[in-house]
């Protein structure tokens, strides 16, 4: 049972809303996806590999069988699935820094919600939202959300060189060689070792 | 939009546990024993069955009270959750999990109301989506590449550092010749295995210092 794999933390949490609140916060959501500039920010932080919000009504928690009780909730659920690069206390730290009118604009229709700015009620509120992950797997548990950039960028610079490494004069291709390793240069280097969590 | 971000899918799914007071220890209890003990490397189903960039399990006991003026309220059943962030379509991953790790999956979610078991894929595949719940936004750092293009980067990335290390100052024909035949050898290398780069990690919950 860890939050942790390598370099990833898993942050799972939920909070609950009132239902007519979560038309607003669907709304929002519409909007985040459609107008991309908006993630910018969200993207420029470059820790978070993957994250997903899952809006949960009421009456939509699934019942298979009759022999499953019925829930009889008032509240909607939102749910919040987090897999960043870092510490947990760097995490929100950055988002308070960085994303809080981003982060009140999601959570403020969630109950309690204290808002991301000053940061300290909100990092109690997400200890009281965040549950523990029981399993965490990820395909490349050492190479951060920078790390897989750089590689694609990489990968990327070196099929292009490689394509013309036949066909070339060796001084054509010594110039060509030089601009790849201009462009992948700040892109190079092993992933390393996970950092040691006391 | 809710489930797809590029070419990756994001998978969510909440399965209610059998609540059998009569079991001990209760099915619920018995998924968190089978899941400390999964393995997160190689032999990870989510390592054996194609697609999965990163997933997780969690054992939902309840929902959070955050005080008044909040209405306190709780679940009726405990629910096993599984988000899983997955290249492509989600038919041909269901189907990919069950086929590579039956056993394992039999195991975790024998203990949940109305799991078919695997020898029907096609009934496993109705399950999940039976507790599939719709992602409301995902987000993803890099939403274009495969699980396979990303490990072949990352091999890719290495094997580039240490060749222009081992290469500054040569001469231009040689310095061609060698990158000919190192770009010849690293295509010719398997994909490296998802998580065969995990290292053991003893028991950490995670807590709100890490």
């Amino acid at each position: 049972m860890s939050n942790i794999n390598g370099k990833v933390y898993a942050m799972s949490a939920v909070t609950p809303m009132k239902p007519w609140k979560t038309i607003i916060v669907r709304a929002i959501f519409f909007l985040l996806w459609n107008l991309k500039f908006l993630q910018k920010d969200l993207r420029d932080l470059s820790f978070i590999e993957f994250a997903r919000w899952v809006i949960v009504p009421a009456g939509k928690f699934p019942h298979l069988a009759a022999s499953q009780k019925q829930e009889n909730l008032k509240n909607d659920y939102m749910f919040f699935f987090s897999n960043f690069n870092g510490t947990w206390n760097q995490y929100i730290d950055a988002f308070s820094a960085v994303l809080a009118s981003g982060l009140n604009l999601v959570w403020r229709w969630s109950d309690k919600f204290p808002g991301s700015v000053p940061v300290t009620p909100f990092k109690q509120y997400i200890d009281r939202v965040q549950f523990t992950t029981d399993y965490y797997y990820t395909s490349y548990p050492h190479a951060t959300a920078n790390d897989l950039k750089s590689a694609h960028i990489v990968q990327a610079s070196f099929d292009s060189l490689a394509a013309q490494a036949e066909t070339s004069s060796p001084e054509q291709f010594a110039a060509a060689y030089r601009k790849f390793v201009l462009e992948v240069q700040a892109h190079l280097g092993d992933t390393g070792q996970a950092p040691i969590v006391f | 939009m809710p489930n797809q971000n590029g070419s990756i899918y994001g998978l969510s799914i909440l399965s209610p546990i059998i609540d059998d007071p009569s079991v001990n220890p209760s099915h619920d209890l018995q998924i968190r024993e089978i899941l400390a003990t999964l393995s997160t490397g190689a032999e990870s189903p989510f390592a054996i069955a194609p697609g999965t960039h990163m997933a997780r399990f969690v054992v939902l006991d309840d929902v959070i009270f955050v005080g008044y003026p909040s209405v306190e309220e709780h679940l009726q059943s405990k629910y096993l959750i599984l988000e899983s962030n997955l290249d492509g379509d989600l038919d041909t991953y269901l189907r990919g999990l069950i086929a590579a790790a039956p056993q394992q999956l039999d195991a975790i979610y024998n203990h949940c109301v109305g799991y078919p078991g695997s020898s029907n894929p096609r009934a496993f595949v109705d399950y999940m989506k039976s507790c599939q719940l719709e992602t409301t936004f995902l987000f993803a750092a890099v939403n274009d590449k495969s699980l396979p293009e990303t490990l072949r980067a990352l091999q890719t990335q290495r094997a580039v550092s240490d060749f222009i290390v081992t290469h500054q100052g040569t001469e231009p024909a040689r310095l061609q010749s060698e990158f000919a035949q190192f770009a010849a050898k690293l295509k010719s290398l398997p994909i490296p295995k998802p998580a065969s780069t995990t290292m053991h990690r003893e028991l950490k919950i995670g807590g709100r210092n890490e």
